[in-house]
């Protein structure tokens, strides 16, 4: 069956709207502050054989790991009509537990004994369990975690089965908001669900499916004329991030970018081994990553499917802090070390196309979670947040002040709803100026979050880039390096990147976020 | 035709600013009558005020709904008062940082248009409030004084004030507004222009409604002084009207005066002839603005004007900077670019006889799409030659001939347009293949079917009067407004009688308000609607308020989220009531179908460029065409405010209201 042009470009929207009302659905009955406000979950679609057809424009972290999550409940737990799985183990197609990812097929006819399509969300949730509220401890093995789930049914033909639900409640710090956000996924996918069985029943089953594989067929072919605009060779880069938490040994991550024609081989040997810490990254993270990197370089108006992978292959050797081995811990590997694959990514693109990369932008995710118990709403609270930095500058101008950059974009916490929510008052939310690497073009700024904590809690910091600032390029300098303070008073203390410690009412944590590298050598005036 | 509780007053009167024009429709007992003057850029009341006098009505006798562009522009060519915020010590970057994200997910170098308040006015001051609305920390008589020092001799023209959890507890912002009462600015407060929570979306808001309000008040002070004791009404965005007073006070309300303005008169026009899907193609002078409406306008709550978030509900409308102004050029890398720099009114196209950069306008006229003998009814005389000397010039630098530059300028800005319609058509799941496309402004009909063609949209309608259709949505549009009061309580702990309370405030508050408008008290339609949600959840939903609204909750969080939650306690935000001022429909002359299809009178036949061919185009006067009237392309169409190009291949057909219907021929 023939695609026209217009055909190709409705159903590109009309696939990618189905997962972005799958979002909205999500984000508007979700129950933590997380989800409702900062919107951390991601949201496909899949066609028959598991390939992601659409996605909404979400989290780039969740979105190129998704497909494997969908392998993985294809394989291990079998999805009949009205099934849906739950999982999020990232040695099965996960990413870090914390992420926990819902898989639902769509069956069309009365008759069909396999589904037609499968949609999925991943959504963050602020605690699934293990050493410290927050569920990113600074962990040695994955046990330490929290709670491991495999791909389980969780929905048996349209039922909730309360056994799996009571026993993940049973596990967490604040089994409330982990129902609310999980009846709020479960809504998600059925909206998507619905949607689909609505769109073939209003053009066809023949078309969608057809349209279906167009579009992937069309953005293979775009990413392919892409890389053709690519001069051939190999571009070798390397990057560090600080240390994994318990030593002070900075991590190498290495990269070798091969273009051929319209093909790109990425090779992560030379990579450091994987380490005690947490800030190992499961395969996964790396697609997610590559995937992340070459959508940038292609049209801001492709659609991002399985296609555009299709031109690439990607070794990651296994053991090392890229891939590592179970049961290593991996809680920082999806936040932190997944932007440090982006940035030796693009290290390496740069050294083939100098004036399209820009230079570094914060790296680090600067994952701030508190926990405890809120003695004033007599409940137990775990609260997430990720915080902004500046991007790097490039060719065409200064870097962008105080936003999320590469792999997440999710918003801040209202200060207005976090104070009505947690036993915390927000001090100080400002830009961090003059953070942003000095060059031809400036790197933008960072910011200052500084949050008082009202009751004694537990204070988790997973961060990055706060020994060495993002790189700049063609003669900028690097951003300003992060900076984690803890202080009460005049007592003020620096904080490690990587920290858990209990802290007391009336402490102060700041965090000030790293700029982004500048572009080009400054001229002398 | 008049609204029954006006009935003294002859004429309605629906008056819309453009770019350009300044538009007027007159509705009376005698018919519907249409006027245009040139627009007055540097004092749009000029233009209001030279129209009503051309049209020779006393205002005293008029009931006049107005469309004012002049926020809009003010916003979006970053033209507003030099605006300070004041805020919270600690949070001065708050509109700067907004929710920390950038707006496309793979572009690797993010930019966003700069805020809307300087680095260097914006102020913070010590004083804390929290959630519950307690006072953490005074705002001190010296932390205000200090603050007015400050504020001294940085020319500040409009002040906007949000401090946290103002919505709760107001003092802080009611102390600051009284504290700055002295340097004779406005000063907008965020508790009253958006009693809602999220600091940011509310700053923001709050702050547009500052950066506007010097403008508009200045217009409006100058406009209701001079029109007396006329009933004066001000277009809001979300397709009703209010009052000049509150307008003056509230600007942000009428961020999309205009473009509102003709989605209701679109949408209308489309449902009287027929088509229940439209999307309005609104191409004036310097923008085009867009909306689709599948049976009804679609409003957004969450929109963004000129890149800022604006959260209040208006008209789901796409704008892009491209319009009959627009100025083409040739850019450094050879291309040939169209807008969206626009040369507007003044000195406005090559042809109008002052301008000296070639734009759309002037393209069509190079291309025989239009002619000086027809334009405004032959009243102002268009530079032919002086079109065609620019336009030579521009040719020899992009290195082709002239008929090519200007058709290579109509594709351009047509190519603009479409992505414009694609954005809120496919982009939102909706087949163009299913809509009207209803066509108006001054220049829409001279590209509407070349545009209908790119989109494969069936049919397109130019509406009677296609040049004025705005200031037609005008007089169509009800008096609205809502009441809201913040409840937060759980459904549990409020009686019935609780909340026929709150709601009998809200509704003679509204009924006082509406008769100060004139309006009878049992014209109007009152609604009572309430928001609720699960504890726990922070969006909610607005659902009809009965005895048990609890159950109908629950029914409509099923039927919008796929799921009910019966055993959770419930929450009410917010009770609130719609209150509309219906005004009576205006009717349109309608004509009757004759048994053979009438021939149309040939005016002459002129030769039109169209596909790099110079055809041989039919001439028809629009008011000479009766109803049945069927013409085929290439035609030309003009009339008094617009003219229709019906390109090759098309037929026009002539419906009972008057309205052109096109379509692509067998």
């Amino acid at each position: 069956m023939k695609i026209d042009p217009i055909a190709l470009e409705v159903f590109k929207n009309l696939f990618s709207s189905v997962a972005e009302e799958m979002g909205v659905a999500l984000g508007r009955t979700g129950y933590s502050p997380n989800i409702k406000e900062r919107r951390d979950y991601s949201c496909a679609v899949f066609d028959a054989d598991g390939q992601m057809a659409a996605q909404a424009a979400h989290i780039p972290v969740h979105l190129g790991s998704m497909p494997l999550a969908v392998m993985a409940a294809r394989a291990e737990a079998p999805m009949g009509r009205g099934d849906m799985v739950i999982m999020n183990d990232p040695y099965r197609g996960g990413t870090h537990l914390p992420d926990i990812t819902l898989v639902a097929p769509v069956y069309i006819g009365s008759r069909d004994r396999r589904p037609l399509f499968y949609v999925a969300n991943r959504a963050h949730h602020a605690d699934v369990g293990g050493m410290t509220p927050g569920s990113l401890p600074l962990a040695t093995e994955i046990y330490q975690e929290g709670l491991r789930i495999p791909p389980l049914t969780l929905v048996c033909r349209g039922v909730v089965e309360r056994d799996v639900v009571r026993l993940v409640l049973a596990n967490v710090r604040t089994p409330e908001e982990r129902e609310g956000d999980l009846a709020a996924q479960i809504a998600s996918n059925r909206i998507g669900e619905q949607r689909l069985v609505e769109l073939v029943a209003a053009r066809g089953r023949r078309t969608v499916v057809a349209a279906m594989r167009a579009l992937q067929d069309y953005a293979e072919r775009m990413t392919r004329k892409a890389i053709r605009s690519i001069p051939n060779g190999t571009y070798r880069f390397e990057d560090y991030l600080d240390d994994d938490g318990l030593s002070d040994q900075p991590i190498k991550i290495a990269v070798a970018v091969t273009v051929r024609g319209d093909k790109v081989h990425i090779d992560f040997t030379g990579t450091d081994p994987q380490v005690r810490g947490s800030v190992n990254a499961v395969e996964p993270i790396v697609l997610s990553a590559v995937f992340y990197v070459v959508r940038c370089l292609v049209d801001l108006e492709l659609p991002s499917n399985a296609g555009c992978m299709r031109p690439l292959t990607v070794v990651a050797p296994e053991g090392t802090v890229v891939n590592a081995r179970f049961p290593a811990p991996v809680a920082g590997g999806n936040v932190e070390t997944s932007q440090r694959i982006v940035d030796v990514l693009l290290g390496a693109f740069a050294r083939a196309m100098p004036e399209a990369i820009p230079a570094a932008s914060a790296g680090t995710m600067s994952n701030l979670t508190l926990g405890g118990y809120d003695s004033v709403r007599h409940r137990p609270f775990t609260y997430y947040e990720t915080i902004a930095g500046g991007v790097g500058a490039s060719a065409m101008g200064p870097g962008l002040n105080a936003v999320h950059t590469h792999m997440t974009n999710t918003m801040n916490t209202p200060i207005e709803a976090l104070e009505y929510a947690y036993p915390f008052r927000v001090v100080r939310y400002a830009l961090r100026r003059g953070s942003g690497g000095a060059g031809r073009h400036p790197g933008g700024d960072g910011v200052v979050r500084e949050v008082e904590v009202l009751c004694d809690a537990s204070l988790t910091i997973l961060s990055d880039r706060r020994r060495r600032g993002p790189y700049g390029l063609r003669g900028g300098r690097p951003g300003m390096p992060g900076l984690n303070l803890l202080r009460k008073g005049r007592r003020v203390e620096v904080l490690p990147g990587k920290v858990n410690r209990q802290v007391k009412a009336g402490q102060i944590v700041s965090i000030y976020t790293p700029g982004g590298g500048g572009f080009g050598r400054r001229r002398k005036r | 035709m008049v609204p029954k509780s006006t009935a003294s007053r002859t004429a309605r009167v629906g008056i819309d600013t453009g770019g350009t024009f300044t538009d007027f429709i007159v509705a009376s007992e005698g018919g519907v009558r249409v006027h245009k003057v040139l627009s007055t850029p540097h004092d749009p009341a000029e233009a209001v005020l030279r129209g009503l006098e051309e049209l020779g009505l006393e205002p005293a006798r008029c009931e006049i709904t107005y469309g004012s562009t002049v926020a809009t522009n003010a916003l979006i060519e970053r033209k507003g008062a030099r605006t300070a915020f004041v805020t919270v010590a600690g949070f001065e970057d708050l509109l700067e940082i907004g929710r920390q994200v950038r707006p496309h997910l793979y572009d690797l170098t993010p930019s966003c248009p700069p805020p809307l308040v300087p680095k260097e006015l914006r102020y913070g001051v010590t004083g804390r409030i929290l959630y519950d609305g307690t006072v953490l920390k005074p705002l001190s008589r010296k932390a205000l004084a200090e603050l007015r020092r400050k504020m001294q001799g940085q020319g500040i023209e409009s002040v906007a004030v949000c401090f946290l959890f103002s919505f709760v507890n107001p003092a802080h912002e009611l102390a600051v507004a009284e504290a700055l009462g002295g340097l004779g600015v406005p000063v907008s407060c965020s508790h009253r222009i958006l009693p809602e929570h999220r600091e940011y979306e509310r700053a923001s808001t709050t702050t547009v409604n500052a950066y506007v309000a010097p403008v508009m008040g200045r217009h409006l002070e100058r406009l209701s002084r001079s029109l007396g004791k006329a009933h004066f009404r001000i277009m809001q965005s979300n397709g009703g009207s209010i009052s000049a007073a509150r307008a003056a006070a509230e600007p942000v309300h009428t961020i999309l005066s205009g473009p509102a303005g003709g989605v209701v008169a679109g949408l209308a026009v489309g449902r009287r002839a027929g088509f229940e899907r439209v999307i309005t193609f609104d191409m004036g002078g310097t923008s085009t603005d867009v909306a689709l409406c599948d049976g009804e306008v679609t409003l957004a709550a969450e929109a963004a004007v000129g890149g800022v978030p604006v959260h209040i509900p208006m008209i789901d409308l796409h704008t892009v900077g491209a319009g009959g102004g627009s100025i083409a050029r040739r850019d450094p890398g050879g291309a040939l670019v169209v807008g969206p720099e626009s040369t507007g009114a003044d000195p406005g196209p090559i042809c109008y006889g002052k301008g000296s950069e070639v734009t759309v306008t002037d393209a069509n006229l190079a291309l025989g799409r239009l002619d000086g003998r027809w334009f405004l009814g032959g009243t102002m005389p268009l530079d032919e030659a002086g079109v065609l000397r620019a336009m030579k010039s521009l040719a020899s630098t992009l290195g082709v001939s002239r008929t090519r530059a200007a058709e290579g300028i109509i594709e351009v800005v047509n190519a603009t347009m479409e992505r414009a319609i694609r954005v809120i058509s496919v982009e939102r799941g909706h087949d163009p293949r299913r809509f009207t496309l209803v066509s108006f402004g001054g220049a829409g009909a001279l590209h509407a079917c070349e545009l209908a063609e790119r989109l494969a949209i069936p049919r397109v309608v130019v509406p009677n009067h296609a040049g004025i259709a705005s200031a037609l949505g005008m007089v169509m549009s009800d008096v609205k407004r809502t009441y809201v009061a913040t409840v937060m309580k759980e459904a549990e702990a409020l009686s019935a009688r609780d909340l026929d309370r709150a709601y009998r405030r809200l509704e003679s508050e509204g009924r006082r308000e509406m008769a100060a408008e004139g309006l009878a008290r049992d014209d109007l339609i009152l609604e009572r609607l309430i928001d609720c949600r699960y504890v726990g959840q922070s969006y909610e939903l607005s659902v009809p308020y009965c005895r048990d609204y609890v159950a109908a909750f629950h029914g409509q969080h099923e039927s919008t989220y796929g799921y009910a939650r019966p055993e959770q306690p419930v929450e009410v935000v917010a009770v609130r009531v719609h209150v509309t001022g219906p005004v009576a429909p205006v009717v349109l002359p309608k004509g009757r179908a004759p048994r053979r299809p009438a021939r149309p009178r040939l005016v002459e036949r002129k030769a039109v460029v169209s596909g790099g061919r110079r055809v041989q185009a039919s001439v028809f006067r629009r008011e000479d065409l009766p109803v049945g009237a069927r013409l085929r392309g290439p035609a030309l169409v003009p009339e008094y405010s617009a003219t229709t190009w019906v390109p090759p291949g098309w037929v026009a057909q002539v419906d009972r209201l008057y309205n052109l219907r096109l379509e692509r021929g067998r």
